[in-house]
């Protein structure tokens, strides 16, 4: 292994993508609450969807990115792929936190309760909970080897949970709804829903760049050689 | 809700949109402080 340098080539791109991404939202969001019909059933509580959907997807591509960044780590050893493991899996934490909070708040008005053990449910907290427990370890261990191999090693195991949550509602009786397509979903709800999830793909991809930037400062500053001490004059 | 069919419900939206923004808005801010220190 050799030790990181850290190379932004581009460093203005994760602004440019924060900037998208908040553009992309208040569009989105204006038409999702403003302009979009309510739904028939679920009234104006459905316009929460326009981005609970979007954080969904994107909180399962930032843990799938993640599970990509390890295999590559333990295969190449290249430390630029453990600094972007630790930022796809923080990113994941956060957006699958934000994830469960809007899914509750959705849930009181339509299901009458904040939270229920239902599979999707269920197995949205456990990869959460993983996650978190990864980026536990990740703090605990000092040694940046270790901490990369095996933080790699329990994001592979912790990723077999991304397509459980997928398939959960098909797999099992399941309180939640089956996964909506364009073909589903009635036209006018697509527009609202579509800049919303690039929106917050852009933002990911910004706060994955920006935290990529921080991991890869510190490990250069770790595993940097130790100053050659200085040679007294004879 | 009456017959299968909600009506209102706005608070919630706005809960959920609220909430969004200020965890994006918090994170993103975090991530530029945190980036400042490490330089």
């Amino acid at each position: 292994m050799t030790v990181p340098v850290p190379n932004h080539r581009f460093p203005k791109l994760p602004y440019l993508a924060l900037a998208a991404g908040v553009l992309c939202l208040i569009a989105g969001s204006y038409l999702g609450l403003f302009v979009a019909p309510p739904e028939h059933f679920m009234g104006d509580v459905q316009r929460i969807m326009y981005v609970h959907v979007p954080t969904a997807w994107n909180a399962m591509l930032a843990f799938t990115f993640a599970f990509v960044c390890a295999v590559f780590f333990l295969f190449t050893s290249d430390w630029k792929w453990d600094a972007r493991m630790e930022a796809a899996a923080e990113v994941g934490c956060v957006l699958a936190f934000l994830l469960c909070c809007q899914g509750a708040i959705w849930a009181k008005p339509t299901w009458g309760v904040w939270w229920d053990w239902d599979p999707r449910l269920t197995t949205t907290a456990i990869l959460l909970l993983a996650f978190i427990g990864i980026l536990a370890l990740r703090s605990f261990v000092d040694d940046p080897v270790r901490r990369a191999t095996w933080s790699a090693v329990a994001t592979i195991i912790a990723s077999v949970d991304v397509p459980i949550v997928y398939y959960s509602v098909r797999w099992w009786n399941s309180l939640h709804q089956l996964q909506s397509s364009p073909a589903t979903v009635s036209k006018s709800f697509h527009l609202p829903l579509r800049l919303n999830a690039f929106g917050i793909l852009f933002l990911m991809t910004g706060f994955i760049i920006l935290r990529a930037r921080i991991a890869s400062l510190r490990l250069a500053d770790e595993l940097a050689p130790p100053p050659l001490p200085a040679v007294e004059p004879a | 809700m009456t017959g299968g069919y909600l009506h209102g419900g706005w608070n919630f939206v706005w809960a959920a949109y609220g909430w969004t923004a200020i965890v994006l808005t918090a994170y993103g801010a975090s991530l530029l402080t945190r980036l400042r220190r490490s330089r």
